[in-house]
């Protein structure tokens, strides 16, 4: 088995794009990521292509082929990918994969996402299980995890806000997040309440964006003059949706990011940096557990006493998070593996990690039965 | 305001998970597999365990509230502003299932509270008519202040 490298790397800052179509937006990714790794677009051998509700949005059905057919990708195979958040980070792990199996000596994955259009409404796991037509929305799942978490762990609302906070002061030194304003635990609090006890700061904005990358072999990596970065392990499972589900304790998010650790031969202790999906402040206090950061329960703590923080003990989503720079769904899981590269890159620029050699991309998607749809963990070294 | 007579008229969304069992008052349609001695809610097709199709068996909708919240934003399905929602621990049968609670016991909600299963008006269907669902209510328990 091959292993893959990353040696490429394109965005655009995730903001709202009225005027542009899902195509023209991953477009510009793609071009971005392949004159990064400094790779004519004949030499890519397959394309993955993530976008999770262009379908339900525009009608569109096999948006991949013309995405890549915009930046010369043609003839080779080419995949869509949808897996809700995880889309992206979903496409990377093929991507991954199809490298390591000698399918493919270079891939190229794009994730990308429209969704700032009056369509759009209120994203809930589809609306063919029972739990959706009673009402269950994304909000509110993660707001039932709150709830379990406050009352077992003494968790508080300040402890949850001060994440939104964190990201937000992380944000001020990425130019491609969507919201880079300072915030106050107090601003946190007084804002809109969506779903109790979660406010509307403590939500993840929607956002258009695009997001690439090239993924090849390690030798022809050595080819290209970029720097390349390793994918020590990339895993992806699914819930185990039995009853009874503790919301406190996800055994599914546990399970997936032990199953990384022990592929990559790394632990918890061996990380510069983490990119978390942070759809919801209670979220990324939960992953903090998952990833073993900090003890079970303690994941309130950990962020109050600026373990998480740029200059902490691990810094937790140094980008922004999904918090700050928006989550245009297909897009996020391949920008979350966009800023570990930059991060071991070291051009990160403000908000560089100094010295950061191992770093962690971990994304979550969709619901069922308390249990969540999809869990993506990425551990790159350089 | 509905009469009995006319709540009985009102359809019940979502279908083929609740029901009315006579004397007992509503029931959850759930599944059963011998061989594995296991309940499911709602009934799958097969069993995960044996690959059996499990029989249906009646769930008691009497349970525990596990986890509860508000949802305070534009509602979606036709569903009331303030809506709740919850987990609750089903006495019988052990499972930990998601459903509406009763948005009149909104003030009142709290984790380990007892609930009791209900079908009754709840907003609105797709195609904006008046409809019923199923939802859990507060039971009072002896102590109780409210
Ligand atoms: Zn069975």
């Amino acid at each position: 088995m091959t292993k893959p490298v990353v040696a490429g790397v394109g965005m655009i800052p995730f903001a709202k794009y009225p005027q542009r179509t899902l195509v023209d937006l991953g477009a510009e990714a793609a071009f971005l990521a392949l004159q990064d790794a400094n790779v004519a677009p004949g030499r890519v051998e397959a394309g993955f292509f993530a976008n999770a509700v262009g379908s339900r949005l525009f009608g569109d059905s096999t948006i991949g082929q013309n995405v890549l057919w915009e930046v010369g990708v043609n003839r080779v195979p080419v995949i869509n990918v949808e897996n809700a958040c995880t889309s992206g980070s979903t496409a990377f792990y093929l991507a991954c994969n199809a490298v390591a199996a000698g399918q493919a000596e270079m891939a190229l994955v794009v994730g990308a996402e429209k969704m700032c259009v009056p369509e759009f409404g209120l994203i809930n796991s589809g609306e063919s299980e029972w739990d959706t037509q009673l009402g269950l929305v994304a909000p509110a799942s993660f707001a039932l995890r709150a709830q379990r978490h406050m009352l077992e762990h003494g968790t508080t609302v300040e402890q949850m806000a001060q994440v939104a906070v964190k990201n937000r002061a992380h944000a001020a030194g990425n130019p491609m997040a969507m919201f880079r304003e300072p915030i106050t635990v107090e601003q946190v609090l007084a804002a809109p309440m969506i779903v109790d006890p979660l406010t509307r700061l403590q939500c993840c904005p929607i956002a258009d964006g695009a997001a690439a990358l090239v993924v090849c072999s390690e030798e022809m990596a050595r080819g290209l003059g970029s720097a390349a970065v390793r994918v020590e392990a990339v895993v992806l499972g699914t819930g185990g949706y039995e009853s009874p589900q503790d919301l406190a304790r996800w055994e599914t998010d546990f399970r997936v990011c032990a199953q990384a650790y022990e592929k990559a031969g790394l632990g918890p202790e061996d990380l510069d940096l983490v990119e978390c999906h942070d759809a919801f402040t209670i979220s990324e206090i939960l992953h903090y557990e998952a990833l073993g950061l900090c003890p079970p329960g303690d994941g309130g703590r950990f962020v109050e006493q600026g373990h998480a923080t740029l200059g902490g003990r691990v810094p937790v989503n140094p980008s922004g998070g999904l918090l700050s720079r928006g989550h245009p769904v297909g897009a996020t899981g391949v920008a979350q593996v966009m800023e570990v590269v930059s991060q071991l890159r070291g051009q990160a620029g403000p908000r560089q990690i100094n010295g950061a050699r191992i770093g962690l991309a971990h994304c979550m998607g969709g619901d069922k039965a308390g249990d969540t749809k999809s869990c993506t963990v990425a551990i790159l070294g350089i | 305001m509905h009469t009995d007579n006319e709540q009985d008229t009102l359809p019940l969304v979502p279908k083929g998970i609740a029901a009315e069992a006579g004397g007992t008052g509503p029931v959850l349609i759930g599944g059963h597999c011998p061989h594995c001695r296991r309940d499911f809610f709602p009934r799958p097709r097969y069993c995960p365990g044996c690959m059996r199709p499990p029989q249906e068996r009646l769930l008691s909708g009497d349970g525990v509230i596990y986890s509860y919240t508000v949802v305070r934003i534009r509602p979606p399905l036709g569903l009331p502003q303030p809506y709740a929602v919850g987990f609750v621990d089903l006495n019988q049968s052990g499972l930990r299932i998601f459903g509406l609670l009763n948005h009149g016991d909104i003030d009142r909600l709290a984790i380990g509270k007892r609930v009791r299963l209900k079908l009754g008006p709840l907003g609105q269907d797709g195609g904006g008519q008046a409809c019923m669902r199923p939802y859990f209510s507060l039971v009072a328990a002896e102590g109780d202040d409210d």
